[in-house]
């Protein structure tokens, strides 16, 4: 009989140029103990772990997955030795690799910040031609900045049980990404009848017209399986950035581009035309429940 | 002879050099080695994205950059006569929220940071280790705050005018509710009392009759001697404004007015390795920030107590941080309960592209001072500076002019220094924004 300790799933997480971000979201993970009594950290950059970093700089041993935080920098050094090389080393026996945010995905921020080198490490934001692309058949990307910790828990989690992850094609799991983000929204009736918030601090109105809400152009779960399993950006009256998409971070992030007052990109899949004229018809009616206050405290207390 | 050590687990890594005489240190220089650009990648861009980029300088205080950016976009409106004034509502919300990042990460440093080192430097089976004390501490105040801003980290919730959220009176029962939890727990698991007789404690014999994390924490500290050791400069510094501070420059236990004007910064001293670390220096003077800087700011009787006896000791600055983390509980109950809801959420303001000027955002983040400085032009940034406080605790300069953490490290040996230099809490990653 094998012992317990055997089993478990060995995994190494590894950081380029970061922000600590994703560690620090895993952390908040409801289930973070029993996934613990699942796994055994090699190396994670918070919790306590079998090898120091410097240990595993050292390229002796190999993990079962390897996790990816933050933008790949090739003249980037950890524990003295390049990023590029430790990675490489654990990419080769790892049987997965999960690259998780979007810097790790895409380039994120910290691409932002150096452009010409660095990049995610499958992709170069949209591109498919980021380092590690002999890995290409295992590398799973939880883009997001940061990464949701139940994307990452659930993902831990199928591969423990064995299960087949189905990705999209850029490689992210269809259970967690093939929605938009405006899925779920609590503004999601507002959106129909093209009604906009007024401005900030009101939880009236879509935040799609003027506020720069990109939920509808973006992949993610954010307002189905709720952040810190109580809320989202949207339902909090913030719009969303598009945070898990290989364009992240955009610019003028507060503001919609518009044509003729109309949101200029189209929700995904929708044909502008079909958008267009929805909008035209949905605009003529005044829905006057949708127009007024939900609840008037002002008048009230 | 030098001899080079890379410390991890410091929200990224830095390299201490030693300069040992026998087995006693007899200084050392810090390096911080990764660069990321952050304040360049602003230039040119509209001023409401620093909302946006500016929490992902860090993952453990991303919240208090949003504040310091907010801070310094309404202080350019401000100073381009257009004065932005947010209501009583959306001032107790950043304030609430803010509060429970630094309860966050206190919650953190305990169980992830000083536990593991604490049993390690005693060897001392006693205090259990414990990570998920922390970590589950933690995701309860990272809840709450989720309430309010949507989520943590890198929430955007705070504009200029107030707060994007609209919060009802579910959300505030529930908000309540946690707070009362993430209370009972940290009473439970680490105090061994309530908080409210915690903070009524005036002196070190209170704790005698306490067993718990906190008292072994306590005991172990002193069976390690760190009373007598990690003396910085016994000089504090604490300048955000806020309702749970106090801003001011402590020198011993007297107090003097700060003003944020006089923070500046020069070129880390690090022979031995290119740092992209900055020090932070008070009218050309280091000084210790963080808990134990506030404490003393805010004269709390048993930190006063501690260090009349200890001094600015490691002791003196871990112990501090544990009670502010009792105290921070008690003050966001008061927040939570003093909100109106009726309130205004956001002001509308002018918009942005008429704004031109200059603004600075101060905030007390988990460690100390944070500064932002913008230079607006018709709503894009010239130029964004950032200041992060463990640019003035773990600043590298020379033996004539040592920082706090320099001079903590001071006449010890090597595994007591890099032991002293974890109570300083370090954030590599700000310091290299
Ligand atoms: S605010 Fe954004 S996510 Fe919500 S309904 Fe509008 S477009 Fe969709
Ligand atoms: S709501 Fe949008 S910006 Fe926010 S985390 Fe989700 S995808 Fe990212």
């Amino acid at each position: 009989m094998h012992s317990k300790q055997e089993h478990k799933l060995k995994v190494f997480w590894l950081q380029g140029l970061t922000c600590n971000g994703n560690a620090h979201s895993f952390l908040n993970l409801d289930y973070l103990g029993e996934l613990l009594e699942k796994t055994e950290f090699l190396q994670h950059p918070l919790l306590p772990s079998k090898y120091a970093l410097s240990e595993m700089a050292e390229c002796k041993t190999g993990c079962d997955v390897l996790i990816f935080e933050g933008a790949y920098d090739p003249s980037l050094k950890r524990a003295g030795v390049f990023v590029d090389k430790i990675l490489r080393h654990y990419a080769k026996n790892a049987k997965y690799i999960i690259a998780v945010g979007t810097c790790a995905s895409f380039g994120g921020i910290f691409k932002a910040t150096s452009p010409q080198t660095n990049s995610g490490i499958l992709f170069n934001e949209a591109e498919k031609n980021g380092p590690l692309q002999e890995y290409n058949a295992k590398i799973i990307n939880l883009s997001g900045c940061p990464v949701h910790p139940e994307w990452l828990g659930f993902t831990l989690n199928m591969i423990i049980d064995r299960r087949k992850i189905v990705l999209d094609e850029e490689h992210r799991p269809q259970e967690l990404y093939s929605s938009l983000v405006h899925h779920g929204c609590t503004r999601n009736e507002y959106f129909e009848w093209k009604v906009d918030a007024n401005h900030f601090g009101e939880k009236e109105g879509c935040l799609f017209y003027k506020q720069g809400c990109r939920a509808p152009m973006t992949h993610g779960s954010c307002n189905t399986i709720l952040w810190n399993g109580v809320n989202s950006k949207t339902r909090s009256g913030t719009p969303c950035f598009g945070c898990t998409e290989s364009d992240f971070p955009r610019t003028n992030l507060f503001e919609t581009k518009t044509n003729m007052s109309i949101p200029a990109d189209a929700p995904v899949g929708v044909p502008k035309r079909a958008y267009l004229t929805v909008t035209g018809i949905a605009k003529t009616f005044h829905i006057k429940r949708l127009e007024e206050p939900l609840i008037d405290y002002k008048n009230n207390t | 002879m030098i001899t080079k050590t890379i410390l991890e687990q410091i929200e990224g890594e830095a390299s201490l050099y030693f300069d040992m005489k026998g087995n006693i240190v007899d200084f050392v220089t810090i390096a911080f080695p990764h660069f990321r650009g952050m304040e360049k990648m602003l230039e040119g861009k509209n001023a409401m994205d620093a909302l946006v980029i500016t929490p992902r300088v860090c993952g453990i205080c991303g919240h208090s950059h949003l504040l310091a950016s907010v801070r310094a976009i309404e202080d350019a409106y401000k100073n381009s006569d257009s004065v932005v004034e947010i209501t009583n509502k959306a001032a107790k919300v950043r304030e609430i929220t803010l509060v429970l990042e630094i309860i966050q990460n206190h919650l953190k440093w305990i169980y992830l940071v000083l536990v593991p080192h604490l049993r390690e430097l005693s060897e001392s089976e006693e205090l259990l280790n414990t990570p998920l004390k922390g970590a589950y501490g933690a995701s309860f105040a990272t809840k709450i705050l989720a309430i309010f801003a949507g989520q943590w980290p890198h929430s955007s919730y705070m504009v200029p005018g107030g707060i994007t959220s609209d919060f009802t009176y579910v959300d505030l029962t529930k908000a309540k509710s946690h707070l009362q939890k993430l209370t009972e727990y940290f009473e439970a698991e680490t105090l061994g009392a309530s908080v409210e007789e915690f903070l009524s404690f005036e002196s070190c014999k209170d704790f005698a009759p306490l067993e718990s994390d906190f008292a072994k924490i306590e005991q172990l500290l002193i069976d390690l001697e760190m009373h007598k050791k990690g003396h910085a400069k016994d000089t504090f510094l604490s300048i955000g404004i806020h309702e749970f501070s106090h801003a001011a420059k402590v020198k011993g236990t007297k107090l003097f007015k700060v003003a944020s004007k006089y923070v500046e910064t020069q070129d880390a001293y690090a022979p031995d390795e290119k740092s992209y670390a900055k020090n932070a220096l008070y009218k050309n003077q280091f000084y210790e920030t963080g808990p134990l800087a506030r404490c003393m700011a805010k004269e709390f009787k048993l930190i006063k107590n501690m260090h009349r006896r200890f001094k600015d000791s490691a002791y003196t600055r871990v112990m501090a941080r544990i009670y502010e983390t009792a105290y921070l509980l008690g003050f966001c109950k008061k927040l939570l309960d003093e909100i109106n809801i009726s309130e205004a959420s956001c002001r509308e303001t002018i918009p942005l592209k008429n704004i031109s000027g200059t603004g600075e955002g101060v905030v007390e983040a988990p460690r100390g001072p944070l500064i932002h400085r913008v230079q607006i032009k018709e709503g894009i940034i010239k130029s964004y500076e950032i200041i992060t406080p463990t640019q003035y605790n773990i600043a590298s300069a020379t033996k004539e002019n040592p920082s706090p953490a320099q001079q903590a490290m001071l006449h010890c040996s090597q595994a007591d220094a890099k032991f002293i230099f974890r109570t300083f809490d370090v954030c590599s990653v700000c310091t290299t924004h």
